[in-house]
């Protein structure tokens, strides 16, 4: 119990610093900030999935596509909170129609299953935007950066506080049971379909309302924006980086990310992917826990 | 009444019948032996009973409940606990998740992590690795995961145990101590037991009854000694040797 209070008073330290960001920094500072915030909110998602069933999905960015979506279509007829409300229940529920007959094959299967979904859902919606006789649709009139900050900062705090709990919860011990050798957690009594089902949709939900959050950032759709492979691949950059299956690790990976990116990809944009490239190999081979992974070592050794 | 019960039981892989037509009872309270020479079939039928594999043929009642179909969880839950020839640890989890998981799913469905880790404790010093609770099940020997093994299926809270060659691979003194372990915990949690041994000291001393099964087909069935004279097994046993 004392963990959990220690955790919940640094989170809400964590949150009362960014919710600041706004009203000192300018519209850099914020841009950085919202970065770090949607990277976080999008990993930690993932690592309830992947990280903790061993499920590896290199296709979260059809959440966040979809998400976005759900935004455009929701857009100048609902309130935007509600909006990003909807979105969140709507990848959601298309993480549970597609969980089932994903979730049934294993390793790089499901790792190629899941970009394949991703990209097929993404030509999908180009499809359908071309028959709707749309190509790019404006978005005037949303809210300002501020506000999609404010929303974003909620959903980070919203995903690590899932991660966190599912971590420690009875569930998660199911999770992470699968994980380790799925034959054996089902002939303990696990409910294996079901949980992967489970943890699919939670790690879907989270990502649609960050995409729709963040479509209004700009004021114009693009589903080949939305729906991009790089987020895809850069939430699994982060998770290993970060490393395990915890809260900590995406934070870790995350601002690992965030300060390249500012100090390299501004310079030198064409060093930015070779060096993340680079870093991702190294990391698996070298450092497979991941940051996480040597600054835990690091504490043990300290005492 | 029996508390599991076969009736005409069977299973093809492709063209190989790995168990064939197999009537068996098991008793309540009793430790029953099942011996056969490699490939006759034992574990693909602990496999039906508990739910990995769905027989092809036949029905098999649990506390006269068909359970022949069923998922491996739902078995399990109704009482079924199975430690595999191949042992299955959760390398990655230390010893003590190992056993916790087990207590959380299983037919007890622990709510609280904090008492499933307690009841895991418990597991683990009557399996004694109680002092390697804290270290990644990866570490162990094969004996540690072998009681690893026990202990998770233990740990489910079941009333029939299905023990596969958990014995295999240890030394004599590890094989006494595995025997003695395997009766306490027989007495204790008032289990009933099926085992699976190629060692014959093994199943003398732990088992009543033993059958032995040859090509998928049950070919005897009796107390021990009878068992070491009959000539169907013993010829079971020489013709696989000079096979
Ligand atoms: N999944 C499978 N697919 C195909 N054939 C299988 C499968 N499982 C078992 N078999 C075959 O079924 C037969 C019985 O195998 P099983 O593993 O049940 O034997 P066993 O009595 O446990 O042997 P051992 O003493 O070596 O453990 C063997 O011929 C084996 O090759
Ligand atoms: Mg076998």
């Amino acid at each position: 119990m004392a963990e959990h209070s220690r955790f919940l008073a640094l989170l809400a330290v964590a949150v009362a610093a960014f919710a600041l960001v706004p009203r000192l920094g300018g519209d850099y500072a914020i841009g950085v900030a919202l970065n770090l915030l949607m990277w976080i909110a999008l990993t930690q998602s993932w690592v309830v999935l992947s990280a903790m069933t061993g499920y590896v999905s290199l296709g979260h960015a059809v959440f966040f596509g979809a998400g976005a979506y759900a935004m455009v279509l929701c857009f100048g007829s609902l309130p935007f909170w509600l909006s990003v409300i909807v979105a969140g229940a709507a990848t959601g529920l298309l993480a549970l129609l597609v969980g089932y007959p994903c979730l049934r094959v294993r390793g790089p299967y499901f790792v190629i299953l899941t970009f394949g979904l991703a990209e097929l859902v993404k030509f999908v919606v180009i499809n359908v935007e071309a028959a709707l006789g749309q190509f790019g649709r404006l978005l005037f009139g949303g809210p300002g950066l501020a506000q999609i900050f404010y929303v974003v900062l909620v959903l980070a705090a919203v995903s690590v506080i899932v991660t966190w709990f599912v971590r420690r919860s009875r569930f998660g011990a199911g999770l992470r049971a699968i994980r380790e050798n799925e034959e054996a957690a089902e002939t303990l009594g696990i409910d294996v379909a079901r949980y992967k089902v489970l943890a699919f949709a939670l790690s879907a939900i989270v990502p649609g309302m960050v995409g729709a959050a963040m479509v209004l950032r700009t004021t114009y759709f693009e589903p080949l924006d939305l729906f991009n492979p790089i987020t895809s691949f850069t939430i699994v950059s982060i998770a290993i980086i970060g490393g395990g299956d915890d809260v900590p690790g995406p934070v870790y990976g995350a601002l690992f990310l965030v300060l390249m990116q500012e100090l390299l990809w501004a310079n030198w944009p064409e060093v930015y992917m070779i060096l993340l490239g680079g870093l991702l190999v190294a990391f698996v081979l070298g450092v497979p826990d991941g940051i996480h992974g040597r600054v835990a070592a690091w504490r043990k050794a300290r005492g | 009444m029996s508390l599991l019960e076969l009736k005409g039981v069977g299973r093809r892989f492709g063209g190989v019948v790995a168990v064939d037509a197999m009537d068996m009872t098991v008793d309540e309270g009793e430790i029953l032996g099942l011996m056969g020479a490699n490939g006759a079939g034992k574990t693909t039928l602990f496999a039906l009973i508990a739910g990995n594999l769905r027989p092809s043929a036949g029905e098999i009642r649990f506390r006269g409940r068909r359970i022949d179909g069923l998922r491996p969880d739902r078995v399990n839950r109704l009482g079924i606990a199975r430690a595999f020839q191949i042992v299955r640890p959760f390398a990655g989890l230390s010893v003590l998740e190992n056993v916790a998981v087990a207590s959380l799913f299983g037919a007890g469905r622990e709510r609280s992590i904090r008492r499933a880790e307690e009841n895991a404790f418990e597991v683990l010093e009557e399996v004694g690795l109680s002092d390697r609770a804290r270290d990644p099940a990866g570490t162990l020997t094969l004996a540690g995961r072998k009681r690893l093994e026990i202990a998770r299926a233990l740990a489910t809270r079941p009333r029939l145990l299905l023990l596969d060659e958990v014995m295999a691979g240890l030394t004599p003194v590890e094989v006494s101590e595995a025997l003695q372990m395997v009766l306490t915990l027989k007495e204790r949690h008032g289990l009933t037991i099926v085992v699976i041994e190629h060692v014959m000291r093994a199943l003398m001393r732990l088992c009543e009854r033993l059958v032995v099964l040859h090509h998928g087909v049950r070919i005897a069935e009796g107390a021990p000694d009878e068992i070491a004279a009959d000539p169907r097994v013993i010829e079971a046993y020489l013709g696989r040797a000079r096979e």
